[in-house]
């Protein structure tokens, strides 16, 4: 079974939407970053919006940025 | 010539995964919806990556995905792979408000109960299917290939004229922000204010539970719905795109 490079999902809360389909993300640990959704979830057209509580998987290449691959049901 | 170092690997039916030193670093999945069409989707943090995945995916059947209208990376991956727009839909916030509907005369709005909204709903169906045909219609209202299509009629509010249900409209509140998921009426009675009635109502009824608005979304096509949700005072926060690569067309 082969692993998922980088592998890091922190849980956060979506403090911003942005342009070009971007969020801040505040993780729990304070650290903001800029997250994209997974295609799963815009292809399911599951909106996230401020405050949503959501998981995101963090860039092995880059710690700023994220996809969010899940929402929580607050 | 291909001297990129992962591979592709059709790890189940409906999912593939590019692999680099025993190392996952893309994964495609591909649903097929009730209607019958199958969407994919590609996560990876590599333009390269997708575009392999993508030509891995490709089948003899037309392919599905959406996309945000300003992803502009994304767009490009998805175009580079074959895919081009089929439909877009205008993204609506709908403030909620206390109205006092102005219903046509002759016409109750009310909650529904099965039978006579299956009734409606299937001749909303049939007057689309000899009419505006359903490439212009959204995902929820494509012909259903699973037997019988499931209705839940607590999620609908109806246009009631001479007992007989003439327009609905239905609105999934699973989330923070509700959403608006069909508006239609029966042609006949159109252009007489029944959809603003029917969505005057709910948005009403939404008020009162707490809800300061909803969601909505509508084909850029439909002139008549883009009218309706603007009169109500609906903000316009985006577009989606819904994208189709036809078979013999993967890049």
């Amino acid at each position: 079974m082969s692993r998922a490079a980088g592998g890091i999902e922190v849980e956060g809360t979506v403090v911003e939407c942005l342009r070009n389909a971007n969020f801040r993300v505040e993780l729990a640990n304070g650290h903001k970053v800029l997250a994209h959704i997974s295609g799963k979830i815009r292809k399911n057209y599951i909106k996230i919006l401020p405050e949503d509580r959501v998981l995101v998987e963090l860039s092995p290449y880059d710690l700023t940025r994220g996809r969010i691959v899940f929402r929580y049901r607050n | 010539m291909d001297t990129l170092p992962f591979t592709i690997s059709r790890v189940a039916d409906n999912q593939w995964h590019a692999i680099e030193n025993d190392l996952v670093v893309g994964r495609g999945h591909a649903a097929r919806r009730l209607d019958g069409r199958t969407f994919l989707s590609i996560d990876t943090w590599r333009d390269a990556v997708f575009g392999r995945l993508a030509a891995a995916m490709a089948t003899d059947q037309p392919q599905y995905t959406v996309v945000d209208e300003t992803d502009h990376n994304l767009m490009t991956n998805w175009v580079l792979a074959g895919f081009t727009t089929s439909r877009r839909e205008a993204e609506f916030v709908v403030p909620t408000a206390p109205t006092r509907a102005t219903v046509p005369s002759g016409v109750t709005i009310t909650t529904a109960t099965e039978t006579p909204l299956r009734e409606l709903d299937q001749a909303i169906r049939d007057e689309i299917e000899s009419t505006v045909g359903w490439h212009t219609m959204p995902a929820e209202v494509l012909p259903w290939q699973g037997g019988t299509r499931p209705i839940d009629p607590s999620n609908y509010t109806v246009a009631v004229r001479d007992d007989r249900y003439v327009g609905l409209v239905r609105v999934a509140t699973m989330t923070r922000r509700p959403r608006i998921g069909l508006v239609a009426v029966l042609a006949a009675e159109q252009r007489h204010g029944i959809g603003r009635a029917l969505l005057d109502h709910v948005l009403d009824g939404l008020h009162s539970w707490g809800f300061e608005a909803a969601t909505a979304e509508v084909d850029e096509t439909n002139t008549a719905a883009l009218a309706l949700f603007e009169g109500l005072g609906a903000r316009r926060t985006g577009s989606s795109l819904e994208l189709v690569r036809r078979p013999g067309k993967a890049a």
